[in-house]
This record gives structure tokens, C-alpha cells and sequence, in this order.
């Protein structure tokens, strides 16, 4: 095939993937509201053909550019998203078993590709020599798949808060006469029943949309501290490409000071997690200043901020 | 852990700030902007350190009580750490009250059971302490956990080792050398600002250089593919010692000083003579103007400067450099140079101008005043010609050569700072991945047999500890009907 068909295909590829992502974001999010086992085998079904489309655009890409397609801010966000799906898919709908979540992280994927079509689109090109390094593969790749399991862990943390606010909320609202523990084991030791929270809805505690906070949390421990150390290979190589290419393994470039912070906020998270008192919401909150800083190091960095890492657009 | 974490944080804050403001030696074209648009602004940055936050006092005073705070923390856990790794497991009583609990009746007797259900610890690697005289066991295993995380922790003073001891008595400058010239690494011999550290004892390496030639490929859309610069490396004393390719991402090494591929431009060699007599002859570097936006520097010609300050009145001529003659013809014609993606019939305009050349003003080697000076001569120079300027003065531009820029540095902390990477993320993967789990296991006899009480707990991923509890269980269970088949 030509580089002009790979291209085509690569494109066309996209296309079907953000779409099937779409479709099973609108299922799981149908699933989520009503439960119905035959909408969550449509949106796993939807995941999966656009994961398999979404595979064989970065193929396609790789192809007509006659590299490995790690190129550019495109290529990054397509590779991303697609570990996104991909470890959503296998950690949490796989080794975890939570089906409710698939929603939320197919609108991070939808947003990732539309971003990346819309405004980081480049054409399949080669590299120019700086960039042409094994070490450049190791170095993106790894950051590459930590992104997308730090996002992903993130992600998960947003629901775990929105989750977890609903429980106290509901714990708060339980006459003291129900033992105040139905439906608790899983909040946080240090909440408080404020007294302005609204009344109770009497009865049985309607159960919540999500699954419970504790899982919630778990899942996004688990997703961060697998990322994290990937994150941290993925600076000590950048550093050693670095000295190959710019003479010097850390000049406090731009990109460089951004993937530090973002390292040192998730360091603060992982640490926070084993700190009474900051376990749960406020380790949330270290993990989404976090996420923060992962997005700046990702897209703000190389569309606003000057900088040696200016060509990955 | 508290202070060195929001220690941490500042520390963070303040990179924050050092990626917002422009810094010193990595945007200096934007500090020199704010210092001309915000005159106000760009002073009090000067005063508090913005302009170089990660060389401020504020942001080393940070990282030492972060660093401080960090050992004070780590001393008495690796002494603890060190105590724990002698102390063999201790005893425990009430194995039914732990977190995990389990019975398994086996037909050996006790000793002969406790014996067994120590092979069976000792091949899954825990430490097992006992029997001491009666049927009963200690164990624990995942010491990795805390050394792990030991290791990480102390890896970030190894690495301050590292850079600061590399930094400081390492070098790194930029040589500007020119196709067919030796270069000797020394500290006169560097172009623009030559870094030294701060315990550097003057011991430059001496060791030498020379370009053989410079390559610059570009792909036909402008977009490069690859800076060679091929040369010969030669020790201290002159004698050569091997042929190098430095290429992007490929530097060459001598004696701990590396190459690295910089950049590269134009250097005509210019010929003055006056009555036949040379009085100037050689390559001259020349230099480029920052290219307007949405122009590339291949469009942009090159220029050059050469001075007769012994001839009177003194003369100054100005060239301006085209590498690919139709770089010009294209700007004439259309108004918009094309891109020069190598040597092509290159071509010079230059201005001759007599008077007084000002020497006695700091000024740059590259650049021209003219303020006391008239222009007397103007034309143009195709290479292999030669002009005449009148007075019996002609100049003539022989041959074009290009000349190459190498980041010249030597960093004796290089591999310090490696294995502080590699100690960090060693370190990294137990202390997140291993748990610290305790086992207890008690015989007691029951009929002709005897009954194994098995108790224990783990710290950190229980979920996983309940897993391996049943698999021990089931394997002590095992062993006991092993052995009694046999």
C-alpha cells in the first residue's frame, strides 16, 4: 500500500474509533442511569470496535510516516487515549469488575481525540534529527502509557470525590436509630455529620449510580501507583536521551519543570494516602492538582510555553 | 514526613514560577523583552531571583531543608530498618484473634509437623524463627517494603552528590570550528559564555579536534535530516587517536570531554591584497540574523565582517552571504527568498567602507560601526572571482567552506546521577509493589496427630495477603500427606 492509502486509512480509522467511542460513552452512561445488561454488552461491544479502530489508526499512521508514529502531539494524544480504553478495559472492566465507570472515561478519550483532530493535527512526516533517538521511544512511550494511567487514575479520583460527598452526605441524614454504620463501612474515618445537610429521604438508602467510594478510591490508588513509577522511568530516560541530544540532562526546560511537578504532586499523593488525616478527600485533591499538572506538562507546555519541546506539536 | 512533604510542594510552587518567567540561559531573547517593555516589572524579578529561580538562594534554601528535613526522617527508620533486619520474628500468642486464621490437622506429630511447616516457610522466603524448643514458628517476609523505600529515599542525596559534583568540577562551553581547522580544548579557545564550575581547577583536557567537514542534509520540504560533522580526535599531545561521526544525538568522547552537535553556517574564505600582497586571508565566520516570523533561516543570507585596521584610512568591508545563488535571484525576482538547502554557485555582496574602524570600542568581531566611516565600494562576488575596490586593493572569495558549532563539556558526575536513577527506581518497585506480612504457626497434638494453628496478618495489600494465607495453608496441608504417603 502507499503512503497516501496508509494515510487515508489512518484517518478513516479515527473516524470510526471516535465514533464507536461515542456510542459507548451514550451506552455506558444509559447503563449507568438504568441498568441494563443488554446496553453494557453494547458499550463494551462499541469500546472494543473502536479500540480495534483506534489501533489500526496509530498502525496506519506509523506506516505512512515509515516511523513509529510517536512523533508529534497527534500521535502522543492518539497513543494516549487509546491506553486509556485500553487499561480501563483490562483494569477496571476486567480485574476490578466495575462496569459503571466506562462513561467517564470515554468522554476523556472523546475530548483527547477531538482536541487532537482539531487543533494538533499535522501530516504524517519523518522526524527531524534531534528526535531521532531509541531513546526517544523508550522515553515517549513510557510517558506516554503513565499519562494514561495517572488520567485514568484521575478520572477515577473525580468520581470517588463526587461519590464520596453523596455518602457522607447520606450518612449524615441517618437517624442515629439505624446505627448510623448501614452503608458505611466505606466512608472515611473523619467525616462529620454537618447539621446543615438536608433531610433524609426516609426508608431504605436508595442505592448510588457509582460504585461505592471505597472502590472508587482503591481503583484510583491502584491506577496512580502503577503509573507513577512509569512516569519516573519515564523522566530518567528523557534524561539520559537529553544528554545525548542537548549535552545535558536536566536544564529545567519547560517540559522538563512540568513532568517534575507533576511527579512531585503524585509523589505528595502517594504519601498523603499513608498520612492520617489526609487519607481520602484531601489525597483526591493532591491527585487532581495532580491531574492538573499532568495536562499543563501535556498540552500547555507545548502549545503556549516556549521551549525545547516546542517541535512535538 | 509532614514538613518534608509541604517541602516538597514549595518546591514545586516555586518550579511553577521558573516555568512561567522567562530564565536565564534558557529564554534570554524574552528577558531582555521584559527588561525593555516592563522596565518596572523586570527589575524587582531581578531582585527577588525570578529570572533564575533554580540557581536563587530561596530555591537552594528549599531543597537543603527539604533534603535536611528528608534525613531526619530517614536516619532513624534505616536504623530501625537495620535493627529489624537482626531481630529475628518475635513470638505471638492468640493465632485465632488475627485477621487471618486457620486450622490444618495433620497426622505427624508435633515436632515433626512444625519441621515441616518450616520447610514450607522457608521455601515461600520468609524468615522464620523457631521452634526454640517448642512446636511453634515466627515468620515474616517483605523487609523489601521498607528497604525499598529506604533506597529510594537516600538514591535523591546520591544523586545531589552527583550533580553537584559534577557540575562543579566539570565545564561545558561551545566551539566554533571550521571545515579543515584543529581545534584545542582549552579555555581561551571557546566561543561566547564557557561555563566552569564552581571547584573547576583550571584542568581543561587539551585534548584536540579537527574537522574534517560538515554536512547539513534537509528533505526537499526544508525539513532537516541530519548534522554530520566528521572528524579527527587527538590527544593532549597531538597524536590522533580515532575517526568520529558527531551527529544529533550521537557526541563523540575524549578523555571525559564530549562533543555535541550544535549548530553549523557559512564560512567564505576572503582574500584582501593590496598591490598583490595579501593582508587578509582565511575563513571568516558568519552569522545569522533571527528570522522574522513565518520565514525560515534557509531564506535568510549570511553575514560577515572583515577589518583593515593597518591599512590608512582603515577599511571595513560588509559581506552578506548566499549560500545558493538563486536564494537571491528568487528574492529579486519575486521578493521572497527560496529556502538554500546547500552550496549552489554561492554568491557575496559586499560594501567597502574607509575610515576610522572605532577598534578602540568594545564591539563585536561580527558587526561593522560605521559611523565614522564612507562607503566606497559596493558589488557583488561569485566564488572564484576577485573585485576590484580601487587603490590598487582587490578582495577575492576563493572557496566557501562551512564551518560547525559543538557543545563542548566534560561532567564527571554523569554516571553518579545514572545510578541515582537507577537506586531511585529500584527502590521505587518494592516500596510500592511488596507488603510486610507476619505469619505465626503453632503445633499442638491431637490424637495420634497433631493440629497446625496457623495466624498472621500483612500491613499493606491485604487483599493479596488473603490469597497467599490460603495458598500457605493449603500447602502446609499438602506436605504433612506427602510425606506420610512416602
Amino acid at each position: 500500500m502507499s503512503t497516501g492509502t496508509w494515510a487515508r486509512l489512518s484517518t478513516d480509522a479515527f473516524t470510526v474509533a471516535f465514533f464507536a467511542y461515542l456510542a459507548g460513552m451514550l451506552a455506558s452512561f444509559h447503563y449507568l442511569a438504568f441498568r441494563r445488561k443488554p446496553v453494557w454488552v453494547v458499550a463494551i461491544g462499541a469500546t472494543c470496535v473502536g479500540l480495534v479502530a483506534h489501533l489500526l489508526s496509530i498502525v496506519g499512521r506509523g506506516a505512512a510516516a515509515g516511523r513509529i508514529p510517536l512523533g508529534n502531539m497527534y500521535e502522543y494524544s492518539l497513543l494516549l487515549s487509546f491506553l486509556v480504553v485500553l487499561a480501563y478495559l483490562l483494569f477496571v472492566e476486567g480485574a476490578a469488575k466495575v462496569r459503571t465507570l466506562g462513561g467517564f472515561v470515554l468522554s476523556f478519550a472523546v475530548i483527547t481525540m477531538a482536541v487532537a483532530v482539531l487543533f494538533l493535527y499535522v501530516g504524517p512526516e519523518p522526524l527531524i534529527p534531534a528526535l531521532n533517538s531509541y531513546w526517544r521511544e523508550i522515553h515517549v512511550s513510557s510517558m506516554i502509557v503513565s499519562s494514561s494511567l495517572l488520567a485514568l487514575g484521575s478520572v477515577i479520583t473525580i468520581l470517588y470525590l463526587a461519590k464520596e460527598r453523596r455518602e457522607r452526605r447520606l450518612a449524615a441524614s441517618i437517624p442515629p436509630i439505624m446505627g448510623g454504620s448501614v452503608g458505611l463501612e466505606d466512608a472515611p474515618p473523619h467525616f462529620e455529620a454537618g447539621a446543615d445537610e438536608p433531610a433524609a429521604p426516609s426508608g431504605p438508602i436508595r442505592r448510588g449510580l457509582l460504585p461505592s467510594a471505597a472502590t472508587l478510591d482503591r481503583l484510583a490508588y491502584r491506577m496512580i501507583a502503577f503509573g507513577f513509577p512509569i512516569w519516573t522511568f519515564g523522566i530518567i530516560t528523557g534524561a539520559i536521551w537529553a544528554e545525548s541530544a542537548w549535552s545535558r540532562y536536566w536544564g529545567w526546560d519547560p517540559k522538563e519543570t512540568w513532568s517534575f511537578i507533576t511527579w512531585v504532586v503524585f509523589a505528595g499523593y502517594l504519601h498523603a494516602r499513608a498520612t492520617s488525616g489526609w487519607k481520602g478527600r484531601r489525597a483526591a485533591v493532591v491527585a487532581l492538582v495532580g491531574f492538573a499538572s499532568l495536562l499543563v506538562t501535556y498540552y500547555a507546555v507545548n502549545l503556549w510555553i516556549v521551549g525545547l519541546h516546542s517541535y512535538a506539536k | 514526613m509532614r514538613t518534608a512533604l509541604v517541602l516538597l510542594l514549595l518546591l514545586a510552587l516555586a518550579a511553577v514560577a521558573g516555568s512561567l518567567v522567562p530564565q536565564v540561559g534558557v529564554a534570554d531573547a524574552r528577558i531582555v523583552a521584559m527588561f525593555r517593555d516592563h522596565p518596572l516589572r523586570a527589575r524587582v524579578y531581578e531582585q527577588i531571583g525570578l529570572f533564575d529561580v533554580y540557581g536563587s538562594w530561596w530555591f537552594t534554601l528549599v531543597y537543603t531543608l527539604l533534603l535536611v528535613s528528608l534525613a531526619a526522617c530517614l536516619l532513624p527508620r534505616t536504623r530501625a530498618f537495620v535493627r529489624n533486619l537482626r531481630i529475628r520474628p518475635v513470638p505471638a500468642r492468640e493465632l485465632d484473634s488475627m485477621r487471618h486464621y486457620a486450622e490444618v490437622a495433620v497426622p505427624a506429630d508435633p515436632d515433626g509437623a512444625i519441621g515441616r511447616a518450616r520447610r514450607v516457610l522457608r521455601r515461600r522466603l520468609f524468615r522464620v524463627n523457631g521452634p526454640n524448643g517448642v512446636p511453634t514458628l515466627a515468620a515474616d517476609k517483605g523487609l523489601a517494603r521498607e528497604g525499598g523505600s529506604l533506597v529510594f529515599h537516600w538514591a535523591f542525596f546520591v544523586l545531589l552528590i552527583g550533580v553537584v559534583w559534577g557540575k562543579g568540577t566539570g565545564f561545558s562551553g561551545q566551539a566554533v570550528i571550521v571545515e579543515g581547522e584543529t581545534w584545542t580544548e582549552a579555555h581561551a579557545n571557546y566561543d561566547g559564555t564557557l561555563r566552569e564550575g564552581r571547584f573547576f581547577g583550571e584542568d581543561h583536557a587539551g585534548v584536540q579536534l579537527r574537522v574534517e567537514d560538515f554536512q547539513a542534509t534537509y528533505r526537499t520540504t526544508g525539513q532537516p535530516q541530519d548534522f554530520v560533522t566528521r572528524a579527527e580526535l587527538l590527544d593532549a599531545d597531538g597524536d590522533p587517536v580515532e575517526e568520529v561521526e558527531i551527529r544529533v544525538n550521537h557526541p563523540a568522547e575524549l578523555g571525559g570531554v564530549k562533543f555535541y552537535q550544535f549548530g553549523y553556517g557559512w564560512a567564505p574564505v576572503i582574500r584582501v591584497e593590496q598591490d598583490g600582497v595579501p593582508i587578509a586571508d582565511g575563513p571568516v565566520v558568519c552569522q545569522q540574523d533571527v528570522p522574522p516570523e513565518d520565514v525560515s533561516p534557509l531564506q535568510l543570507p549570511w553575514n560577515c565582517v572583515v577589518k583593515l585596521p593597518t591599512l590608512d584610512p582603515q577599511v571595513g568591508i560588509r559581506f552578506e552571504l548566499w549560500p545558493d545563488r538563486r536564494g537571491l535571484l528568487a528574492l529579486l525576482e519575486t521578493g521572497r527568498a527560496m529556502p538554500m538547502l546547500g552550496q549552489y554557485a554561492p554568491v557575496m555582496t559586499f560594501e567597502a567602507f574607509e575610515g576610522d574602524l572605532r577598534a578602540e570600542l568594545v564591539q563585536d568581531a561580527s558587526a561593522l560601526d560605521t559611523v565614522a566611516m564612507r562607503r566606497f565600494e559596493t558589488g557583488v562576488l561569485g566564488a572564484g572571482e576577485t573585485a576590484d575596490l580601487g587603490d590598487g586593493l582587490t578582495v577575492t572569495f576563493p572557496e566557501l567552506r562551512q564551518y560547525t558549532v559543538l557543545t563542548v563539556s566534560r561532567d564527571r558526575g554523569l554516571w553518579i546521577v545514572l545510578l541515582a536513577g537507577i537506586l531511585i527506581l529500584l527502590g521505587l518497585l518494592p516500596a510500592m509493589y511488596t507488603s510486610k506480612r507476619k505469619l505465626w504457626v503453632a503445633a499442638e497434638p491431637r490424637g495420634t496427630g497433631a493440629v497446625l494453628k496457623v495466624g498472621g496478618f500483612a500491613l499493606q495489600r491485604r487483599s493479596q495477603f488473603e490469597e497467599e494465607f490460603d495458598k500457605v495453608v493449603s500447602e502446609l496441608r499438602r506436605s504433612s500427606e506427602e510425606k506420610v504417603g512416602t
